[in-house]
């Protein structure tokens, strides 16, 4: 089903972006959670204790702050988010339709290879990319935490946020794949792999600034990614994922039957 | 025997672009040549040989598969130089070839290093860097290095010095020695004439004519006859020029090459249109 010479070279073209990425990652989840600090927050809980009235009118509870919701607020409402997104853009649209466009499909297609195993091999490429960077992330928070601050990160709920931001981040890369394998033009996959996504985004900012705008969470898929209620266990998050999940593997599976059903001016 | 046949191909790509109704096939060990102005749809047929086309009406089969349905194994035995060159520009033309290898599965690169030599190639730069000819000798070998017995060649030769062209030329006769089964689409009609048997003249998307090289040039060869002053002088006029001598008179031939054969379908045409017009 999968080419193994073919996954090899694309996993090599994929090393350098995952590089910079996983840095970029390392710098910002090392710097935040360096920050996160526990003294502060038992300052806090001394607050609530003491005038318990007014600190619950700003939302404030006792232990409401604890270092994975630090996290959260810091880390997992941009930079966990847009990095991954950037790669699934650049790598969705380099695996299938820069090759279309450039003519360098011919190499691929003029071989006794069928079109769904070249499509489903680079599909598995940029999976895992988008694996990688949600594994490293998850080890690099739990090494962050460990180091800093033994015993404060909460392991499982951690495992249950990436799980479902894995589960977004796939949702993205179907997206970007799906794009790549309709358009034979780049213009077009780009507009479409990397548009989608970052409209989506840009509507997921203006329903957080609340007011009227919140509306706008019911048109993007971003939606189905709530920290809060994935910490919470709350039984909508996990139907969320479910969702999320289908949602990839379809975009997956209608890119490679596009790609194998369509003509090929190359 | 033919191994590949085209049934009344047509696509449409408006504006009288396209192929329409084309017919023709090539047999087991033959050449085909098939020549045609830019845009004519030399490229669009081969695609859609290729599977890289579905046909919209009208077949395409090689050995009786399908080239569209079945074109993964239709590839297997097939050898092709695309109209474009453009390979990987981030691997070295060795990277290409070891990858190409592996690729399709370890299947034999036996003939490599010999095409290698044989083209002076050597591949060992990136291929960012190739001049136009380079790309299109790391074509020829990375077409002909597992040994295929179709080969389809679109334009092979273009931007190959004419030493390398003479060398392209000598490989399709040893090719077509083997049983090799070839289409040939070019431009040049000193290759297509060198090399292939049979030769398709296609225009605006239409076969003007399908026949043998053999058949087309005798159709435009012209005797003349000339008397010369003595024996000797016309024995030397018929050894410079290749003529028959028969006493003091000389017969020679002149073949029309292809180029003014084809030259003369054009002009058909094109009094045609004018006509219309």
């Amino acid at each position: 089903m999968m080419n193994l010479a073919l996954y090899k070279r694309e996993m090599k073209s994929s090393i350098r972006l995952l590089l910079i990425f996983a840095a970029v990652i390392t710098l910002y989840i090392a710097m935040i959670i360096s920050m996160y600090d526990p003294e502060l927050v038992k300052i806090l809980d001394h607050f609530v204790e003491a005038m318990p009235e007014l600190m619950s009118s700003v939302g404030m509870k006792a232990n409401a702050v604890n270092l994975l919701e630090f996290m959260v607020s810091y880390l997992y409402g941009f930079v966990l988010l847009i990095f991954p997104m950037i790669f699934c853009m650049l790598r969705g649209n380099s695996l299938v339709a820069r090759y279309v466009e450039k003519g360098s499909m011919v190499s691929l297609i003029a071989a006794p290879i069928k079109r769904r195993t070249v499509a489903f091999t680079q599909m598995l490429v940029l999976v895992s990319g988008i694996l990688f960077l949600g594994l490293y992330s998850t080890g690099l928070e739990l090494i962050c935490a460990a180091i800093n601050f033994p015993g404060e990160l909460e392991v499982i709920e951690l495992f249950r946020l990436n799980g479902g931001l894995l589960c977004l981040h796939l949702f993205v890369g179907g997206i970007c794949f799906l794009a790549s394998c309709i358009f034979s033009d780049t213009r077009y996959s780009i507009g479409f792999g990397a548009g989608i996504p970052t409209v989506m985004y840009i509507l997921q900012m203006l329903a957080n600034v609340g007011g009227k705008a919140e509306k706008a969470k019911y048109f993007t898929f971003f939606t189905l990614f709530q920290p809060d209620s994935i910490i919470a266990n709350e039984s909508g998050a996990i139907l969320s994922f479910v969702v999320l999940l289908i949602g990839a593997v379809v975009m997956y599976v209608l890119g490679i039957v596009v790609f194998s059903k369509k003509d090929l001016y190359i | 025997m033919s191994v590949m046949k085209v049934e009344n191909l047509v696509r449409d790509y408006g504006d009288g672009k396209g192929v329409f109704d084309i017919s023709f096939h090539v047999n087991h060990g033959e050449a085909f040549g098939f020549l045609g102005p830019n845009g004519a749809g030399k490229t669009t047929t081969i695609r859609h040989l290729m599977g890289f086309l579905k046909a919209k009406s009208g077949t395409c089969t090689m050995n009786g598969l399908d080239c569209w349905k079945e074109r993964d194994q239709i590839q297997s035995e097939l050898g092709y130089i695309p109209g474009e060159i453009s390979f990987f520009d981030d691997m070295t033309g060795t990277g290409f070839l070891k990858f190409m290898t592996e690729y399709r599965g370890n299947r034999g690169d036996n003939c490599q290093k010999e095409l290698l030599e044989r083209f002076e190639l050597n591949p060992k730069d990136k291929i960012k860097k190739m001049s136009k000819g380079m790309k299109q000798k790391l074509g020829i070998v990375a077409a002909f290095m597992h040994d295929p017995d179709i080969l389809i060649l679109d334009e092979p030769t273009s931007g190959l010095d004419p030493l390398m062209q003479n060398r392209f030329i000598d490989l399709i006769e040893e090719e077509k020695k083997q049983g090799k089964t070839i289409l040939m689409s070019s431009h040049m009609f000193e290759e297509v004439e060198r090399t292939c048997d049979r030769v398709g003249i296609i225009r605006k998307g239409k076969l003007v004519t399908v026949d043998s090289t053999a058949a087309l040039r005798e159709r435009h060869v012209r005797p003349y006859r000339v008397t010369l002053e003595n024996e000797t002088i016309a024995e030397a006029f018929s050894k410079d020029f290749g003529g028959v001598r028969d006493g003091r008179s000389v017969t020679v031939t002149a073949k029309q090459s292809l180029e003014e054969i084809f030259m003369d379908y054009y002009r058909g045409e094109k009094n045609d249109e004018s006509g219309i017009v």
